[in-house]
């Protein structure tokens, strides 16, 4: 068994060297195809890191009214307990808002004299758990306390939920459909490779099919081939972008703050890359079944 | 050993290639299938090692239907047939051991067991000193005994031999001749395929006469 592969290794080795300018050709069609997917996946890692690191810090403000009481305070308390999406929350009197705003102004305190009575409204803080952070969850949420009675005014950065919530959508679908385009066209490409391989051998495979060898024994060979010309592709691409990673990226920091927020965490996942280098195998693999099946049926 | 029931094969729509063929070939047994070129011989032979399907009829090889074998069953029964085709099919850019350890290899032989069956069909051939060539090196005689030394590399219950003396003078044919018994001699049994009748009649064995793909007569072998 384990010599077995180690020949068909081998011999695909030597396939691929021996494919020349073809294999190559096929390798890099395929780096530059996960090129490409791989910065979709970096730009959809780093947008996940930056929504879960938000999404940490999020929370619902709720302002109240002046004229509250305290019996209202404290039923809006428990309303406020017992609804699944908050997770924590924090009230914060007049008082206590006035006296962290002075803290803020230090040295400004001037500005406050003026004023006279306290302006600010006591309000809570929610903490919202991750899974009710999505736009519609909150329209609802929102809508639901402001109807509560002592409540004037709710505040959640509506706008930023949103447009991030869009904005990611728009990044994983682009990355889906501008992904398997090209990962089609990779595996044509190594198809066309290997398609050539095959007719190079095409006698011994003759040969080999009229003195009993399966058909899977005759693809073997193949199928490595193309395997080791969709990893060898897929290491080709994380290798470039690494490379980009580290050396061009930090140069865009001042004009993308997105980038510099990105650079300063780490490049892709160990996963994702075994994922790519999979990935890589797989395309390979579709591409030279897909030359093979059809000289198989001559 | 092969049963042959009323098998007719047309090519396209209306090339009889062969008629209700019935033919019955005993274990052991070596036959000369003759004919001039056309009769369908060669297609003969394919229907044997299902490399083409009869269009009627039943084929037993060794006992099974080889007309209702599944398509996977098919490499099972070609590693129990030895066949030497009549273009020889070696590849050019292997050694002549090389072509050989090709088929050891499909049938699943180790590197050793490889070694020494090529070099013991080599010899048997005469052609050991000539192993590490490529095949079109060799004349065609030579490379006729190459072709029947892979034929045998998995020690067939069954040789088909396509022409093996296609064109080759008179003396060499015979050398192949000798050959051939001597595989049938060790319980092979052997099917030749030739338009030469002298052949035929020079061996001395049950010889089938085949006539624009009929059965047109048969000769015991004079014994
Ligand atoms: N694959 C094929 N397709 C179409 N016609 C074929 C094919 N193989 C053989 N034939 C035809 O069948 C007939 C018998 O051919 P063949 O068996 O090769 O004869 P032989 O071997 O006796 O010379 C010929 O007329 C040949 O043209
Ligand atoms: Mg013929």
């Amino acid at each position: 068994m384990v010599e077995k592969l180690k020949y068909l290794l081998t011999h695909a080795l030597i396939n691929v060297v021996r494919a020349g300018w073809g294999s190559l050709a096929s390798i890099a069609s395929i780096a530059v195809s996960f090129v490409i997917i791989g910065i979709f996946v970096l730009v959809i890692q780093h947008f996940n890191a930056l929504i879960a690191e938000w999404q940490e810090q999020f929370q619902v403000s709720v302002f109240l009214d002046d004229q509250i009481t305290p019996l209202q305070v404290n039923m809006l308390k428990r309303r406020i307990e017992n609804e699944a999406a908050v997770k924590a929350f924090t009230f914060t009197s007049k008082e206590e808002a006035l006296t962290s705003f002075r803290r803020e102004l230090k040295g400004q305190e001037s500005l406050l004299e003026g004023l006279g009575d306290n302006p600010l409204p006591a309000s809570f803080q929610l903490k919202i758990r991750e899974e009710y952070q999505s736009s519609e969850a909150l329209k609802g949420l929102s809508a639901f306390l402001s109807r509560l009675e002592g409540v004037e005014d709710i505040q959640y950065g509506q706008e930023w939920v949103e447009r991030m919530t869009r904005a990611e959508r728009l990044i994983r679908l682009l990355g889906a459909i501008i992904g398997s385009v090209l990962t089609l066209g990779a595996a044509m490409i190594v198809s066309n490779t290997i398609r050539l391989a095959v007719y190079a051998r095409a006698q011994e495979i003759e040969i080999m099919r009229l003195v009993g060898a399966t058909k899977a024994y005759i693809r073997a060979p193949f199928l490595v081939e193309g395997m080791l010309q969709g990893s060898l592709g897929a290491a080709l691409a994380l290798g470039v972008l690494f490379a980009a990673y580290r050396f061009v990226a930090p140069t865009f920091n001042v004009v993308s703050p997105l980038f510099s927020i990105g650079a300063s965490r780490g490049f892709l996942e160990s996963s994702m890359m075994a994922g790519l280098v999979g990935g890589g195998a797989a395309i390979g693999a579709l591409g030279s079944s897909l030359a093979v099946n059809r000289f198989l049926k001559m | 050993m092969i049963q042959m029931f009323h098998v007719s094969k047309t090519f396209g729509k209306d090339l009889e290639a062969l008629v209700d063929i019935d033919l019955h070939i005993h274990k052991g047994e070596m036959v000369f299938l003759a004919g001039p070129n056309g009769a369908g011989k060669s297609t003969l032979l394919r229907l044997i090692f299902c490399d083409e399907l009869p269009t009627s009829g039943q084929i037993l090889v060794n006992g099974r239907n080889i007309v209702r074998m599944k398509p996977r069953m098919v490499p099972q029964l070609r590693r129990t047939l030895g066949i030497v085709f009549q273009d020889f099919k070696l590849l050019r850019d292997r050694t002549i051991e090389e072509n050989l350890a090709l088929v050891a290899r499909v049938v699943g032989l180790t590197t050793s067991q490889t070694q020494h069956k090529v070099a013991q069909l080599l010899t048997l051939v005469g052609l050991s000193h000539k192993a590490q060539m490529a095949p079109y090196k060799l004349s065609s005689g030579e490379q006729q005994r190459v072709a029947m030394a892979r034929a045998l590399m998995n020690d067939p219950l069954i040789l088909l031999a396509d022409e093996p003396t296609g064109n080759l003078d008179a003396e060499l044919a015979t050398d192949v001749l000798r050959l051939l018994f001597e595989v049938n001699a060790q319980g092979t049994t052997v099917l030749v395929a030739t338009h030469n009748l002298k052949l035929a009649e020079e061996a001395g064995c049950r010889t089938v006469f085949l006539k624009q793909g009929r059965i047109v007569g048969e000769w015991n072998g004079g014994k």
